[in-house]
């Protein structure tokens, strides 16, 4: 045509400038620009055409279903279409079953995705397919030809939707979301173990039912239509779930169903799915390419963060992190990086519910680096932090070791060190990749001597590490290294080494019972930290290890409280990093505590709040500080008050150190103390109960928390159940041998709950000693915070006084 | 057999608009991705039929798993895939068209051209249309393969045609209604 070939490039101009002239005025502007009348209507023409969209369904498509839809396939009656996916079309069918009628889904399989030999496979199949027998797993009940020679499949009918609008309708958070996913790799792990691939998992291939329960749909399917399909597996699956080997038509195995998982789990959680926004070329490149998948954090949209509750920046940073290592690790294109099992990725999502540290390894050093300091903040981020020296300000030891490390050299020794230090965390150097941090800290202790060879360096780096095992709860292997830098730091003449190591070593002493020991170190730390050159951080921690743990020992002396207030008026003074600041705080509030002047306590506690608040890694001691807050509110006759805090207490020390922790058992069963206060002694029992196996294994350890077989007697009694209690009390007893002082409160509370626990069951004679021991250690030894015990032994004693009169006993 | 490398040359060539390296490449390429598209018109279904971009995604894999081809030459390959899986689905128009004089199969193409009664009689008027647009503006005939023909997204035309998302939209909302009218006008 003439007029095009002559102003092509005018008749775009034109188009273009009457897409950007509101309506009423195009033709003026036009002609404007062009004498030409005829091409101005033509780029109108144009413009009016191009906003033509194309019907929403072809007609033909609708009569191929009507004329299905009336029909039968084999035995089956059709009764509706359910759906259609890439390799065919799904109906609801029923047919007679023993005089029943029984419905189930049927598919029918697109023509070119099984051969001839398709029947035979299928009976071949049959006992494998027939025992897959899982309760998430949809059974496949018969498989046929219809009369136009097309291959079907019949499975179990499931009413329920799929798993991505299941969870986006409830909006359900990631918690909710990961448990979900943990059932789909229950019924996968089963298939595996069955020696059945799924090989086209994807949120369709997931339904949920009404009443939540998980249906995996198509399992065996692959199995069947594989061996004699035109189509390699390339275009059998899902692209944008399948695994890069499925795409590169390699080989497949069980691990191309944990890339899929991992597809599901990244769109469960961010909203969308990996490389989203690619097509279906762009995602097979990726494949050959073996690009690595996005971050997990970057897919997510408000519109996400919205489906699952939350904002989008919240939604953003609970996806950083743990869950988007656990994603990529599953995402990596070489099956040889993914995780090695279904049940290793399923660990690591109860891992990372239960709050305790994920086993996937980050590809980096880095990545490890700041991964470990996330996890481990205080202390041991401040060792980690000497190989990035410049961050000093962070953390607890940095601020030491910039002075041990001024020069720019040494610096460089130490960085080197912790790079390799994480590389040989992540090899086999010693048998095995270290998988927690005390095999990480103790593969560090053994390694430094390789790669820092003066002394005084090596010394300060050993002491940093010892620290971060204290830190750790470590403390026998903190102790073995604290005993060493002793006699190093004492033979080289080096004070502050020697001080800072006599001072840990004693306060470890303490903490495992050995009480001499501990006095004898923290005397000469104390003693040592008043010679000159000593910086004010080992001062602070001298006097702390002295007086702290001296006041544990419930000998309060007028020494100990006033060294406390010099720790912590140094600390406020003196440059520390605010976390060790925080803590002289904290240490001196507690013995306050301890001493129940709680009105000088409590605002210290909210100054360590507020200084712990410039540190972004310091959980744990923030959740401690929470404890006792709660439980001055508590002994101040506000348990209701108190419980919202122990919980914030709580979850901060499952988060930060995990439910079988020390400090979460111990909080658990101070909460159940408010609440047995409050009546509720029936919401106590169960949370004592689940933190009693933890306190059991921590038995063992040397660190007892008597607390907690202390609070579950007494709820136990509260509620009735008086045989545990005594059983308790008496395992109580004989375990705690010659451990307290006999006229302790801790054994006149014991006994208190003994006598209840005998007079309950009606055994008021048995039950009379430990009354009268109660109600004599408890008046005796009165303070303010225990006062409901006191009257709560005498109105014992006197109650069980009164029933043996009664009885004539 | 192909020589390793034999269609990378070729391709080389052929965009640097050699016509004796055109009819080569056509001869070796076109029987492959014939025979893989041969499952495309397999399903009697509409909703069974697989997509054209699935059919190269085949023969990228083949390609470059034989070693004929390089991934440095995608771009390329891509265009030329383009333009045979149009001569590809015109072929099957014009054998369909033979056959069944009642519509016969609808040929898979992009929702955004769904305007076009995908049925052979049309497909071959738009091939027709499309070779104008060849002669008119070659670049814009390239896009409309990529976009309609093969399914290639707005972003990853504009990649093979070393262009921005923004033009090639522009330029294909000018091309959809120019081809509308042509094809309605004529």
């Amino acid at each position: 045509m003439k007029l095009d070939t002559d102003n092509w490039q005018l008749l775009q101009d034109l188009f273009h400038l009457a897409e950007v002239t509101p309506e009423p005025d195009r033709e003026r502007v036009l002609a404007q620009k062009c004498a030409d009348e005829e091409l101005c209507h033509r780029a109108l023409r144009i413009l009016n055409a191009s906003y033509v969209q194309g019907a929403e369904e072809t007609p033909v498509q609708e009569s191929v279903l009507a004329s299905d839809l009336t029909g039968k396939i084999g035995p089956y009656t059709l009764i509706r279409h359910l759906g259609t996916g890439g390799i065919g079309t799904v109906y609801l069918v029923e047919r007679m079953v023993g005089g029943a009628l029984q419905r189930s889904a049927l598919k029918v399989l697109a023509p070119h995705s099984a051969g001839p030999s398709f029947i035979d496979r299928f009976h071949r199949e049959q006992h494998i397919l027939a025992s897959l027998d899982h309760p998430n797993i949809t059974r496949m009940l018969d498989a046929g030809l219809t009369e136009r020679g097309q291959p079907y499949l019949v499975m179990e009918y499931v009413d329920g939707v799929h798993l991505d609008a299941y969870c986006d309708a409830r909006k359900l958070g990631i918690t909710e979301r990961l448990q979900l996913f943990l059932r789909v790799c229950d019924a996968v792990a089963y298939a595996h173990r069955n020696l059945v691939v799924h090989l086209d998992l994807k949120p369709s291939n997931i339904l949920v039912t009404a009443d939540g329960t998980v249906k995996l749909l198509d399992f065996g399917t692959s199995k069947l239509i594989q061996a004699d399909s035109l189509l390699t597996t390339t275009v059998m699956a899902t692209p944008a779930y399948a695994s890069p080997e499925q795409l590169r038509n390699e080989p497949i195995t069980t691990s191309c169903d944990i890339y899929s998982l991992g597809a599901i789990l990244f769109e469960s959680l961010a909203g969308a799915r990996p490389a989203s926004k690619a097509s279906v070329a762009a995602m097979i490149e990726r494949a050959i390419r073996e690009q690595e998948p996005e971050r997990l954090q970057d897919a997510v949209t408000g519109a996400a963060a919205e489906q699952r509750a939350l904002s989008e920046s919240r939604l953003k940073q609970m996806l950083t992190g743990d869950l988007a290592t656990i994603a990529q690790k599953c995402l990596r294109p070489r099956p040889k990086d993914r995780y090695p099992s279904i049940d290793a990725l399923s660990g690591d999502i109860q891992r990372y519910l239960g709050g305790r540290p994920v086993l996937a390894r980050p590809q980096t050093t880095l990545y490890r680096l700041g991964k470990f300091v996330r996890r481990n903040r205080g202390v041991l981020a401040a060792t980690l932090l000497v190989a990035i020296a410049l961050l000093a300000s962070l953390g607890y030891a940095a601020w030491r070791q910039q002075q041990a490390l001024r020069e720019g050299q040494r610096a460089l020794r130490m960085q080197n060190f912790m790079y390799r230090l994480f590389k040989l965390a992540n090899s086999n150097y010693t048998g095995k990749p270290a998988a927690t941090v005390p095999e990480f800290l103790e593969l560090g202790v053994k390694t430094l001597p390789e790669y820092i060879k003066d002394p005084a360096d090596l010394r300060a780096a050993q002491i940093s590490l010892a620290e971060s095992m204290y830190t750790n709860g470590d403390l026998e292997s903190a102790q073995k290294v604290f005993t060493q830098t002793m006699a190093n730091a004492k033979a080289a003449g080096d004070v502050e080494g020697e001080t800072e190591s006599k001072a840990y070593a004693g306060c470890i002493a303490f903490k495992l019972g050995q009480i001499e020991q501990g006095k004898s170190l923290t005397a000469d730390a104390l003693r040592l930290s008043r010679m000159p050159g000593v910086s004010p951080a080992v001062q602070v921690r001298s006097a702390i290890c002295y007086a702290y743990y001296r006041d544990s020992l419930w000998h309060f002396t007028g020494e100990d409280l006033a060294l406390l207030r010099f720790a912590a008026q140094m600390a406020r003074e003196s440059n520390l990093p605010p976390h060790e600041k925080a803590e002289a705080i904290y240490y001196l509030a507690t013995d306050l505590e301890v001493r129940t002047q709680v009105n000088e306590a409590e605002p210290l506690y909210y100054e360590a709040l507020r200084i712990y608040s410039e540190d972004p890694l310091v959980l744990c001691e923030e959740s401690a500080v929470y404890g006792d807050l709660a439980y001055l509110s508590d002994v101040r006759g506000e348990a209701q008050e108190s419980l919202p805090i122990y919980q914030r207490s709580l979850d901060g020390y499952k988060a930060c150190s995990g439910a079988d922790s020390r400090d979460a058992i111990s909080v658990s069963a101070f909460m159940s103390g408010a609440l047995i206060e409050l009546g509720r002694a029936k919401e106590a029992v169960p949370l004592l109960e689940g933190a009693l196996p933890a306190w059991r294994r921590a038995q063992g350890s040397g660190q007892s928390i008597e607390e907690l077989p202390m609070y579950l007697s007494q709820a136990y009694v509260e509620v009735g159940r008086f045989k545990e209690a005594e059983a308790i009390c008496e395992q109580m007893t004989a375990s705690e041998e010659g451990k307290f002082d006999p006229n302790s409160r801790h054994v006149g509370a014991m006994n208190l709950v003994w006598a209840r626990a005998l007079a309950g069951q009606h055994r008021y004679k048995e039950a009379l000693p430990h009354a009268e021991i109660a109600a004599r250690i408890l008046t005796d030894t009165a303070v303010p915070a225990e006062i409901p015990y006191n009257n709560k032994a005498r109105e014992v004693l006197l109650e069980i006084q009164s029933k043996l009169r009664e009885t004539g006993q | 057999m192909t020589e390793p490398g034999e269609i990378t040359v070729l391709l080389r060539d052929w965009s640097a608009g050699n016509p004796a390296a055109t009819e080569h490449l056509f001869e070796l390429v076109y029987p492959q991705l014939r025979k893989i598209a041969g499952a495309l018109f397999r399903g009697e279904r509409p909703e069974n039929m697989l997509q054209p971009t699935s059919v190269v995604n085949e023969l990228f894999l083949k390609l470059i798993t034989q070693r004929s081809l390089r991934f440095e030459d995608r771009e390329h390959f891509y265009s030329l895939s383009a333009r045979l899986m149009r001569r590809v689905l015109v072929d099957h128009a014009r054998s369909e068209g033979r056959q069944k004089r009642d519509g016969g199969v609808p040929i898979p193409l992009h929702p955004d051209l769904a305007w076009i009664d995908a049925r052979p009689a049309e497909m071959i008027d738009l091939d027709r249309i499309l070779e104008e647009l060849e002669q008119l503006d070659p670049r814009k005939c390239r896009m409309v393969e990529l976009r309609f023909f093969l399914g290639f997204t707005a972003e990853e035309t504009a990649e093979l045609l070393n262009s921005s998302k923004a033009t090639v939209d522009r330029e294909l909302r000018f091309v959809r209604g120019w081809l509308y009218d042509r094809l309605h006008s004529t």
